[in-house]
């Protein structure tokens, strides 16, 4: 027996562990904490042995192993001899990492919540519940070994978010955030679901396998572009991409523990991780690939330029997000672009590689953020402000977390934003498009250094703050998590040195491995990466000078009329939450009582003057109903008279 | 003598017949009619019978006269109730069927 066969054990833990919360939490320690740290605890244990499998190759000789892909199921709807749905497990690298990924911040994301949701009393066993069932269908969606299985396990995350976003469901804040990220998220779905039948129904398939291997042209081909399209709105949706991105800021409603998880381990990551997971069938439509890039551009660009004047902490860091997700949209489009004309599959690693860096850096700010907020109390970084000296180990990893994210060398972030940025450079001589995009996402890069600082200085540097007199380091159980999460944030990029490289473990189709020398010197001898280093470094400086020396103040962005206006597009997003609104009281509810009225006046019409007039046929026609049964008699002689002589005529009676 | 006699009696009885029911007011009369048709259709059973040299019609013709002394026991019993009931045997005043 060998580790891997047991990985379909992995998602089933945090699902007892929830299972035993939700019955018999409030009789437990904590709430049922140390239950839901326990369950997802073995689940990273269990990761660990299996993703060691995979890393050392005697995963190949595992039984169910074809092509380099793991793959166990069960038959589970059979529709036909030829239509079934089946459930079962399918594991290659793209999996192990995002199993690692998710079981080991949400283990760690869960040990912080004991000392973070101490104090909400009553209210943790329903916590810890949600939480350990966001984890366990988080597992079980990167798990999954076919697109029926995936949406289950999708629309579930959505449910599980659902639920913690609306956490404090006593505030309406949050319960219209979270009907908000449901709603909205619900809008990628029905696309998703859309290209899912399409998909089956041109294919007779959603085993991932299955349908990879497919030889697909013609008409065909054309399906498949649209059916990708629409998983990609899908994935467009749960990532909060351009234009449903919306919904993400607004979930800062909920405990910002949950916040880390969304935006470091499970809902939003399930988007890009569909788009990788579907990477063999997007490779063959360019036309999606392309919508993907620019799509990922500009939701980079835009979410970037919305975080650079919000004051509200958690914001910063949810545009922040929005703004990577877009990143690694962008590289996979790109990437995907460039394998499309046989470029090699590097925009996919980097992708990737972006998607471990940001979980555990995106995790790391988040639990900062919390910290800071436990200790103030406000989520207003104008109210912040000297932190620095009385909460140390926050300030110092936040700051690790700050540089990772800005791309400044060595720390991992840097890394993969600079594959990310050759990527799509690299694409550049393919379209002209991608040269826009490269600049979308450098100016990205510059504005995320820029915020990040902006968010750090104000925070934990200068003179103290109104809420920050009072404040003091978080306990033990919070740091240690954030020291953790530092140490990953800054060194996960030392898996591009180990054995074969980050490339050769995460790959489509064709290793792409160098050696630690060769990786050092394509990185350092490319005068691109020397801009997006003075780019970052720019943008510290831009922040330095701006909320730390006061060199240049911060009041000169809304010194004149125009840049006024700007400044407040910016803080109102665009208008997008206003045009949401907009939308759905114009357009959706117009919409609506154009039905209504449809409903009322024509097919209630319709059935109405069906019943009308067959009242009105019954009024006359009763009358023929005389009671005199001599006039009966004379109808049925007089009618089989008729019908003897006609039977006579036509000769029936010869 | 050819059969076709028969059958023409028996034809012009049951149009006799047919018209009475038909036509008349009187319940009484009607009944009697319906007697003619019966005995129209009786005729062409017996008449077949000896044409073809089978006694089976005969046999019908019997069985059709006992019912049609049943049926005018029970018609005029009928009748008999509704005269008293309504005191007419008009049949253009019953009309109960009606609407």
């Amino acid at each position: 027996m060998q580790a891997i066969e047991f990985a379909w054990l992995i998602p089933i833990f945090p699902l007892i562990a929830g299972l035993i919360i939700g019955l018999i939490g409030s009789r437990l320690k904590e709430g049922g904490g140390y239950v839901a740290i326990a369950g997802s605890a073995i689940s990273l244990i269990i990761t660990a042995f299996v993703v060691a499998q995979v890393l050392d190759g005697s995963f190949d000789a595992a039984d169910g192993v074809i092509d380099g892909v793991f793959e166990q199921s069960r038959s589970w709807l059979i529709l036909s001899d030829t239509y079934s749905f089946e459930v079962g497990i399918y594991i290659d690298q793209l999996t192990a990492l995002m199993l690692v990924v998710v079981s080991l911040v949400s283990t760690l994301v869960i040990i912080y919540s004991i000392a973070y949701m101490g104090e909400e009393g009553g209210r943790k066993r329903r916590y810890y519940t949600e939480i350990s069932l966001f984890v366990g269908v988080m597992l079980g969606l990167v798990l999954a070994n076919n697109y029926l299985e995936l949406f289950i396990f999708w629309e579930l995350v959505g449910l599980c978010s659902y639920l913690l976003i609306g956490f404090w469901y006593h505030k309406p804040s949050a319960a219209s955030a979270a009907k908000k990220a449901f709603i909205v998220t619900r809008v990628g779905d029905i696309m998703f679901m859309v290209g899912l039948i399409i998909l089956f129904t041109t294919f007779k398939t959603l085993n991932f396998r299955e349908l990879f291997e497919m030889e697909v042209s013609g008409s065909d081909l054309g399906l498949l572009t649209i059916g990708t399209f629409m998983i990609f709105g899908g994935a467009i949706g749960k990532s909060a991409q351009f234009p449903l991105h919306d919904w993400l800021p607004d979930a800062m409603e909920g405990p910002t523990t949950v916040s880390a998880l969304i935006h470091a381990a499970t809902m939003v990551k399930a988007g890009v991780y569909l788009v990788a997971r579907s990477f063999p069938l997007f490779v063959q439509t360019p036309d999606t690939l392309m919508v993907v890039a620019i799509i990922g551009g500009v939701t980079a660009f835009m979410a970037a330029t919305m975080a650079l004047n919000n004051p509200n902490i958690k914001r910063v860091l949810a545009y922040s997000t929005i703004s990577q997700l877009g990143y690694m949209m962008l590289a996979l489009g790109a990437g995907g672009y460039l394998f499309y004309y046989m470029h090699g599959a590097e925009g996919y690693t980097a992708s990737m590689f972006h998607l471990m860096n940001h979980a555990f850096f995106k995790a790391l700010l988040f639990l900062c953020a919390g910290s800071v907020i436990h200790a103030v109390n406000t989520e207003d970084m104008r109210l912040m402000g000297g932190l620095g000296k009385k909460m140390k180990i926050t300030s110092f990893t936040m700051l690790i977390g700050a540089l990772s994210i800005s791309g400044i060398p060595p720390f991992s972030g840097f890394w993969s934003k600079d594959e990310v940025l050759a990527t799509v450079f690299e694409a550049c001589e393919l379209n002209w498009v991608f040269a826009l995009l490269y600049i979308l996402g450098i100016a990205t890069a510059f504005m995320t250094a820029f915020y990040m600082f902006r968010l750090w200085f104000m925070t934990f540097a200068g003179e103290e703050g109104e809420a920050s007199s009072h404040a003091h380091e978080s306990p033990k159980i919070m740091t240690i998590p954030l020291i953790l999460l530092a140490l990953l944030a800054a060194g996960s990029f030392l898996v591009l040195f180990v054995g074969g490289g980050f490339g050769s473990q995460i790959f489509f189709e064709e290793p792409h491995a160098l050696t630690a020398s060769e990786i050092l010197a394509v990185t350092f001898t490319d005068p691109l990466t020397y801009l997006s280093i003075a780019v970052a470094l720019c943008g510290v400086g831009m922040a330095y000078a701006t909320y730390y020396k006061r060199t240049i103040s911060p009041e000169i962005f809304v010194s004149t009329k125009a840049r006024r206006t700007l400044y407040n597009i910016l803080l109102n997003r665009y208008g997008f939450a206003v045009g949401y609104n907009a939308f759905a009281e114009k357009v959706v509810y117009g919409f609506a009582i154009v039905v209504d009225a449809f409903d009322r006046y024509v097919i209630d019409g319709i059935v109405n003057g069906v019943a009308f007039l067959l009242t009105r046929a019954g009024h006359y026609i009763r009358k023929i109903q005389t009671g005199y049964v001599q006039l009966y008699a004379t109808i049925i002689i007089a009618a089989i008279s008729v019908i003897i002589v006609l039977l006579y005529l036509i000769g029936g009676l010869r | 003598m050819p059969l076709e006699y028969f059958l023409a009696l028996a034809a012009i009885l049951f149009v006799i017949g047919a018209y009475g029911v038909l036509t008349k007011r009187n319940a009484i009369v009607v009944l009697m009619s319906i007697e003619l048709m019966l005995n129209a259709a009786n005729i062409n059973f017996v008449a077949f019978s000896s044409f073809y040299n089978d006694v089976k019609g005969q046999i019908f013709a019997l069985f059709s006269i006992a019912v049609a002394a049943a049926e005018v026991a029970v018609g005029l019993a009928i009748l008999l109730a509704l005269s008293k009931a309504r005191d007419t045997i008009n049949l253009d005043e019953i009309n109960l069927l009606r609407w």
